[in-house]
């Protein structure tokens, strides 16, 4: 292969490639961090809750004030619910799992504030919580409806029972089961540990102990509770509708506001990833499209700038062969030029990305594919002005001298 | 002059038409994912009281606990919220120009009316001084007084929405509307006000709409209205009632005061400081003294209004024109050399090496004008897209993808900068060609 011709043509005018490699180099750059932030984001989203988030929702009430009869209103909602045709379970809850809204207390292992300590998101739940949450009971049992409370407005509340996750069972009581014992809440009051579940999500999506949910057996003070409700398996969007339709249909003192899916509001929690993750895929495919139209336009130019050259050396002997070889070996050289460069380029900007940022440091294997990537994009860009140039014939060469 | 440059950048954009389209596109998109990440980045950090922006301060004490930082990411800033007995001594103490504090709750509102159906309407408690200090717009009546607030006084502000919604849009002062349990007489209605971001409260969503409704912030105490807001505590405490609640170290409520002049700013910080060292003399506050007063400003800067998300996107963004722009300059220059021939000829002819850079200047600047306005096409597309991703009613989003004239005219200047910055190299290049080299071919 005679790498010296394309050399030399190419010192002699660089400009051209030198906009050609930068191009890809850039691109490169973009495109690897892009991809590393989208593939993050997609991996938060897709994250398994640990609940049956597909077939559950909830019922948004607002009481009028003395006229809502606080437990006895909310139990009676919740039997009707329960009665539904296609509703597994239904439960008070004081907040929403995956909402971005909740409350979080700080557990012991000892009284007054000893042991092991350990922030806790806690969801105020009845006897159904378990089943109507969807999540995995691993040890021990549920809570006995007689355990259920509602305590007095603005009292502590504290309950003799909890359940944990197994991430928060495992930080209170490493190595050994939590099953019996006892933590404690900052002035003192013990709740025996009664159950343990696999795995469940709680208020916050980007809290990083996000898993570190506790359940309590109590009925939800009514300025926060909401109602939620699991259905059989694509029954939920019919059961939503009657679930409004029934409870409308009471008058205990309560406006309902809102029925939504357990999907809907773990969806708009995740937009802004969401967002994020598709407005970087738009942007590399647009990058990719217009650095293609351009490494392809600018050699498409070349080519028919260089009509005559390509006729003489077709004139002197080089086959079609040779033509399109030289003009890919060309597109080449630049191309991987382009690349070593924006491997550099995409470090230095994850570089950046990481400590201004805080992101998570670029993986490797991202530039790996990314150059592989822009490499091929960069080739084909080139082929079909090649080709063409192949198809000039030796004949025009001689016509114009 | 011009018109002839015109004529003859028309003429070689026409000669190859491929060519120019995809030029103007390259513009175009580097131009319009800059405009739709501008609009949002702009709409972040936007200030909503940019003209009280130096008056208006937050008012902060730290009243937090050893154990943690109140916010991990910044451990030296003080809690964000205010306990109660802390907001109330403040209050007291009178010698802001105007004061409040205040928290977010909600109710069931309904006027007794036929027809209209009761629903939940937020409500913000506050004191009286809120709307002067905030400036707030009155389309009818106004705000209470400071007696209305020691009462408290049975009085509530609508928002404009509220009245539409309640009453149909109709001076509705001096009517009754019903909150849960208790009559309010209706003492003024807002007009159309919404501050984005919601700089007086960014919990729970910065590009939240304004509250529904406005209560003197008494009535919170007294019919013991809940936080909607965040509650934040670090002490065990045993909280049996809601006086015991009043009385926590749980922080919920914000603060803001209005000190028109920097004597003011130093007397009021000298007040609280004097305050935090009395109560730490008491025995309250373990961490060290670190109370603050911040403006606007500063507060939207503490509190991260604008997303890290869209900082990053800003770089990338810009990243992305520059690959237009290489892009553009790879494309004129080789279009330029192309024509080589032509130049040189007219050169010959007699025209100055100025008048063939500033020809093919212009035809730049077409190519960039040209990408500018179909880039602002597209940034529209783009932010709808945007827009279409987000839920309206979860998210404020539609306020943040929505155009205005700064980004227009910053996105059209940078269009011409763009086209200019791209068009300099090759337009020079060109003009330095010697006709004579050309003329020999021909």
């Amino acid at each position: 292969m005679e790498l010296r011709p394309i050399l030399s043509a190419l010192r002699r005018s660089p400009t051209g490639a030198i906009l050609v490699a930068l191009q890809i180099a850039l691109a490169l750059a973009i495109t690897v961090n892009s991809l590393y932030i989208i593939s993050q984001r997609i991996e938060r989203i897709g994250r398994d809750p640990g609940l049956d988030v597909a077939n559950t929702f909830i019922v948004v009430f607002a009481p009028i004030g003395k006229s809502f009869n606080g437990e006895a209103a909310m139990r009676e909602d919740v039997q009707i619910l329960r009665g539904l045709p296609g509703v597994v379970a239904a439960t008070t809850i004081n907040a929403v799992p995956l909402s971005g809204g909740g409350s979080g207390t700080r557990y012991f292992t000892e009284p007054n504030e000893k042991g092991k300590s350990d922030q806790g998101n806690y969801f105020e739940v009845d006897e159904q919580g378990i089943a109507a949450l969807g999540v995995k009971l691993v040890e021990g049992r549920n809570f006995d409806a007689g355990v259920v409370t509602k305590p007095a407005r603005n009292s502590p509340g504290w309950v003799p029972e909890v359940i944990l996750t197994r991430a928060i069972a495992d930080e209170l009581f490493p190595g050994q089961s939590a099953l019996g014992k006892s933590v404690y809440d900052g002035v003192g009051h013990p709740a025996q540990v009664i159950g343990i579940v696999e795995k469940m999500h709680g208020s916050w999506p980007s809290w990083d102990k996000l898993d570190h949910v506790v359940l309590h057996p109590v009925i939800a003070d009514e300025s926060q509770a909401v109602y939620l409700v699991r259905a059989r398996p694509g029954q939920r969007d019919a059961q939503m509708k009657l679930a409004e339709e029934r409870l409308s249909a009471v008058d205990n003192g309560r406006i309902i506001r809102r029925v939504r899916s357990l999907e809907y509001i773990a969806a708009s929690t995740y937009t802004d990833d969401r967002a994020m993750a598709v407005y970087l895929a738009v942007l590399i495919g647009l990058l990719l499209g217009i650095a293609a139209l351009g490494i392809f336009g600018l050699a498409a130019f070349n080519v028919s700038t260089r009509t005559k050259q390509i006729g003489t050396r077709r004139a002197v002997g080089a086959r079609r062969t040779d033509v399109v070889r030289y003009f890919l070996v060309e597109n080449w050289l630049i191309t991987t030029a382009g690349v070593v460069v924006g491997c550099l380029l995409a470090l230095l900007l994850g570089y950046w990305l990481s400590t201004t940022f805080e992101l998570p440091r670029l993986k490797l294997y991202y530039l790996v594919f990314g150059a592989l990537g822009l490499w091929c994009v960069g080739l084909a860009a080139a082929l079909v002005p090649a080709r063409r140039a192949a198809g000039v014939s030796p004949a025009v060469a001689t016509r114009t001298v | 002059m011009f018109a002839y440059d015109l004529r003859l950048a028309l003429q070689s954009l026409k000669r190859h038409p491929g060519l120019s389209a995809l030029m103007v596109l390259a513009v175009a998109l580097g131009i319009a994912v800059c405009t739709v990440t501008f609009t949002i980045y702009h709409a972040m950090a936007t200030n909503p009281i940019e003209w009280k922006n130096d008056q208006l301060y937050a008012v902060t004490i730290d009243t937090w606990g050893t154990e943690q930082a109140y916010d991990d990411q910044q451990p030296d800033m003080p809690p964000t919220l205010l306990t109660y007995r802390d907001a109330t001594a403040m209050q007291a103490a009178g010698i802001a120009k105007h004061s409040a504090f205040m928290y977010k709750s909600g109710a069931v509102l309904s006027t007794g009316k036929a027809g209209t159906k009761p629903f939940r309407a937020l409500l913000r408690l506050t004191g009286s001084d809120f709307f002067t200090m905030f400036d707030v717009p009155f389309e009818y009546g106004g705000g209470w007084t400071a007696a209305a607030d020691q009462g408290p006084e049975p009085v509530v502000v609508l928002s404009h929405e509220t009245n539409q919604k309640a009453f149909g849009g109709e001076n509705s002062v001096g009517r009754t509307v019903r909150l849960n349990d208790n009559d309010y007489r209706v003492i003024g209605v807002l007009g159309p006000w919404s501050p984005s971001p919601k700089f007086f409260d960014l919990n729970n969503g910065a590009f939240n709409e304004a509250e529904d409704a406005y209560l003197p912030v008494r009535w919170g105490q007294v019919l013991e209205l809940p936080v909607y807001g965040n509650t934040n505590c670090w002490k065990s405490e045993e909280v049996a009632s809601y006086r015991d609640f009043l009385n926590s170290e749980c922080v919920w409520l914000q603060m803001w005061v209005e000190l028109p002049t920097a004597q003011d700013r130093d007397r009021y910080q000298a007040h609280v400081d004097n305050y935090a060292r009395a109560q730490k003399a008491a025995g309250r506050l373990p961490r060290p003294l670190n109370d603050r007063l911040f403006n606007v400003g500063q507060w939207l800067d503490m509190n991260h209004v604008v997303q890290k998300d869209n900082r990053v996107l800003i770089g990338i963004a810009l990243l992305f024109l520059g690959v237009c722009l290489v892009n553009v300059v790879g494309l004129l220059l080789a279009k330029f050399l192309n024509g080589a021939p032509l130049t040189g000829l007219r050169r010959a002819l007699g025209a100055s090496r100025t008048d063939i850079v500033r020809q093919h200047l212009t035809e730049v600047m077409l190519i960039g004008v040209a990408g500018g306005a179909l880039g602002l096409v597209l940034a529209v597309a783009g932010l709808a897209g945007i827009r279409s991703i987000y839920f309206d009613d979860v998210n404020a989003y539609s306020r943040l993808t929505t155009i205005d004239p700064t980004v227009v005219l910053v996105t059209l200047g940078l269009a011409l900068l763009a086209g200019i910055a791209a068009g300099l190299y090759p337009s020079w290049r060109i003009g330095r060609t010697a006709p004579s080299v050309y003329l020999k071919t021909q």
